[in-house]
């Protein structure tokens, strides 16, 4: 059946569609990660030099209260990266306009996100280090909160990101807000094996 | 069904009575994204705390006259007001005025409507506003570093690390805005310097601030909880964070300034910019040498005896000094540009000259100070360098206002005002700077009493009196250029309006009217190389030449 065009004078006199913004929020993504990194890198770098000292000194780096456990560690790694997994999930899907799983992926996404920061919590508890005892407490309560923090400014991207593309602005090829929340997770992750190696590995 | 329709007169006066209306005054100011307003203000208040950086830089200049006692300030106020004169030096006048002028030109020069994050970057400048006032207002209270209220101390801390996320803030919209938002045809390879150098310097600002940032939070924690880590508790901030004072890091406050100079010489002498891709590369190589959060590590151990054990290391010394090459090479090519053309004194290429003057002798005293067996670092010299380096930042600074004034303010800076900055800044500026590094080979040491038995302790006490005169001379040419620009942009109504190119300009800011309309460019010429206003411009005059010469 063909249809007639119809001329809407409702539309004629609407402002210009706003010029394409591309990559933009790719692109200040990039940049604010690169940021994040480095203040917690910085603090690594304090960390490790510390240390080395230290232990150039003949003493040993933790006190001998100080108890570390490599399985809380281990299982924050794990978490996230089957979330980093999750993540990718979601954008493929959202790209391949698969909106229920994408609403999974990124349900489940940010399910391991939350069981990452209840298992530093459940670590910190753990430790048998008070945030006062001594300098090498107050660096890793440093380190790891600021990655937590990290954590949750990636969780809420991820979060405002995934509710814009479940909402229908940012599908298919237009997906590139959710990219860039993931390429935020993904560095989070990159910067959390960091973490781990220094301070859960070798300690 | 029945569909009601109300008269069309009757829809379109409802609609416009309830519309609501454009915020106007404060208001207008508060709740604006616009990238000329949010820049207006990063300029505007910088200069404010440039006051307050510039008197206690005076105060603690005449309290070092007399190195015997303490008598103008006092012993308890010198170290407080010697930290705040420097931290707010770079941290609430160099680096915010850097990225004002970025924030209002930058989405100019690269042909965008707008930044990248308008309410980011205005959410920048909010924070900025409040955590520079709580840093001021934890001196006041006898905080920040050498103070003796904890909770003061406290406070400067958080301030700090609230100050450095603002910076942040605002730098990665600009550097967004550069990466992301270029008109078609403006390749990188065909930005304008001081985009580019917005970019190189930006990018280097995200990687290093934060580090910064990471070492305040922490020693903030430290601070509040135990003082392990500042083991002599606010006396150990300072030192622990002087690392941005020393090169190459200093140098990474710089950066902007060689795009600014870069911009403003081929406009002056009416022709291109001599071998531009090299311009780009030689910026973009002094930024990568002046990235310097690795020498923080020297300032990290336990023990404040080895604050620097980088000091000896060769990779230091390289580093500072083939920072001095890029520089060089830029000098080299603007003297060619000016060569090729025909240069007009204005305003603008008389202050950037000196400024790029200043900022090589700085980065080369700088890197001087990096070899030990001149046995210069932590004297007098160090200070010295540092304030060629800040203080021909500022001035290029200086340039680019009074160069982008038309965009900023829709009005020019009134030239014989721009002048006489020039000529008293530059040489208030020099003044200082060899006075500090006289007496650095002297061997007075930075920021505190020189050591008793010093041989030369009268010429000392004279280098530092005239370094303290010639400071009053550059705190008044601050305050004269602040008077000038406020001419420009409060008096504009009562003039002509200025020209959409005074100055005939290069790039494309000079492609729309001053200050430019709201999405800033109706259509935008033809971009084909780093000139496109002055391709367009030749273009013209050569069609009209043709068109006499066929008639």
């Amino acid at each position: 059946m063909a249809t007639e065009a119809v001329e809407l004078d409702v539309f004629s006199g609407a402002p210009a569609a706003p010029p394409a913004r591309p990559r933009v929020l790719l692109v200040g993504t990039i940049f604010a990660a690169g940021a994040a990194s480095a203040a917690i890198i910085g603090m690594i770098a304090l960390y490790t030099q510390m240390r080395a000292d230290t232990i150039a000194g003949g003493d040993t780096w933790l006190p001998q209260e100080a108890v570390v456990p490599l399985t809380p560690g281990n299982m924050g790694m794990v978490t996230l990266l089957m979330s980093a997994v999750t993540a990718a999930w979601a954008v493929y899907a959202l790209r391949n306009d698969d909106r229920s799983h994408a609403l999974f992926a990124l349900g489940l996404t940010e399910l391991l996100g939350v069981a990452f920061i209840v298992n530093t919590a459940y670590l910190w508890q753990g430790m048998g280090l008070g945030i006062a005892d001594s300098a090498q407490a107050e660096l890793i309560y440093t380190i790891t909160g600021a990655h937590v923090a990290m954590t949750g400014a990636g969780m809420l991207f991820l979060l405002v990101m995934g509710f814009q593309a479940l909402g229908g602005q940012l599908t298919g090829r237009a997906a590139e807000g959710l990219h860039a929340a993931t390429l935020f997770w993904f560095v989070t992750i990159a910067v959390y094996a960091v973490v781990w190696y220094t301070i859960y590995i070798t300690k | 069904m029945t569909v009601t329709e109300a008269p069309r007169d009757v829809v379109e006066t409802a609609a416009a009575e309830t519309e609501p209306s454009t915020p106007t005054g404060l208001a207008a100011l508060v709740g604006s994204g616009d990238p000329r307003a949010v820049g207006q203000l990063f300029v505007g208040t910088s200069l404010l705390f440039l006051l307050v950086s510039g008197v206690t830089g005076v105060l603690t200049g005449f309290e070092q006259v007399d190195t015997t006692k303490f008598e103008v300030v006092g012993s308890d106020s010198f170290l407080q007001l010697y930290t705040l004169h420097t931290i707010s030096g770079l941290f609430l006048v160099v680096l915010p005025l850097l990225l004002g002028l970025a924030t209002a030109v930058v989405p100019l020069q690269v042909g965008a409507s707008t930044l990248a994050f308008p309410r980011l970057s205005a959410a920048g400048y909010w924070v900025y506003l409040v955590s520079g006032g709580l840093i001021v207002a934890a001196y006041a209270v006898n905080g920040g570093p050498f103070g003796g209220d904890s909770e003061g101390v406290a406070l400067f801390l958080a301030a700090m690390v609230a100050l450095l996320m603002a910076l942040c803030a605002a730098t990665l919209s600009v550097v967004t805005t550069v990466i992301a938002l270029r008109a078609p045809g403006m390749s990188l390879r065909r930005t304008p310097l001081f985009s580019w150098s917005m970019l190189v310097g930006g990018s280097v600002w995200l990687l290093m601030l934060p580090v910064l940032a990471g070492m305040l939070a922490l020693a903030y924690i430290d601070y509040t909880y135990g003082q392990r880590f500042l083991a002599t508790g606010s006396g150990d901030i300072y030192p622990r964070l002087r690392w941005v004072f020393w090169p190459p890091t200093l140098f990474a406050a710089a950066i902007p300034a060689l795009g600014i100079i870069g911009d403003i010489v081929p406009v002056f002498a009416q022709t291109r910019h001599r071998q531009h891709r090299a311009a780009l590369f030689l910026i973009g190589l002094f930024g990568a040498l002046s990235f310097g959060a690795w020498t923080q590590l020297g300032v990290s151990g336990a023990q404040l005896e080895s604050l620097t054990p980088w000091l000896d290391s060769e990779v230091w010394t390289v580093v500072c000094t083939a920072a001095v090459v890029p520089l060089l090479g830029l000098l080299l090519l603007w003297t060619a540009t000016l060569q090729a053309g025909r240069p007009k004194l204005f305003s603008p290429l008389v202050l950037a000259f000196p400024a790029g003057a200043l900022l090589l002798g700085g980065v080369a005293a700088g890197a001087a100070s990096a070899h030990t067996t001149l046995d210069l670092f932590d004297t007098t010299w160090t200070s010295g360098a540092a304030y060629a380096v800040l203080l021909g930042t500022l001035l290029a600074a200086f340039a680019g206002l009074v160069f982008w004034a038309p965009k900023l303010y829709g009005a020019l800076v009134p030239e014989g005002v721009g002048q006489l900055v020039a000529l008293l800044f530059s040489l208030g500026t020099l003044v200082v700077a060899v006075a500090y590094g006289i007496a650095g080979v002297l061997d007075q040491p930075t920021f505190t009493t020189p050591p008793d038995g010093l041989d030369d302790i009268d010429t000392i006490e004279l280098l530092n009196l005239v370094a303290a005169i010639a400071g009053v001379i550059v705190v008044f040419a601050g305050l004269l250029f602040i008077l000038g620009l406020l001419r420009a942009g409060l008096g504009r109504s009562r003039r002509r309006p200025v020209a959409d190119d005074p100055w005939s300009g290069n790039t494309l800011e000079w492609a729309t009217s001053s200050p430019p309309p709201v999405g800033n460019f109706a259509e935008l010429p033809e971009i084909t190389s780093e000139a496109p206003v002055y391709d367009a411009r030749h273009r013209a005059a050569r069609a009209q030449l043709g068109t006499e010469a066929a008639s």
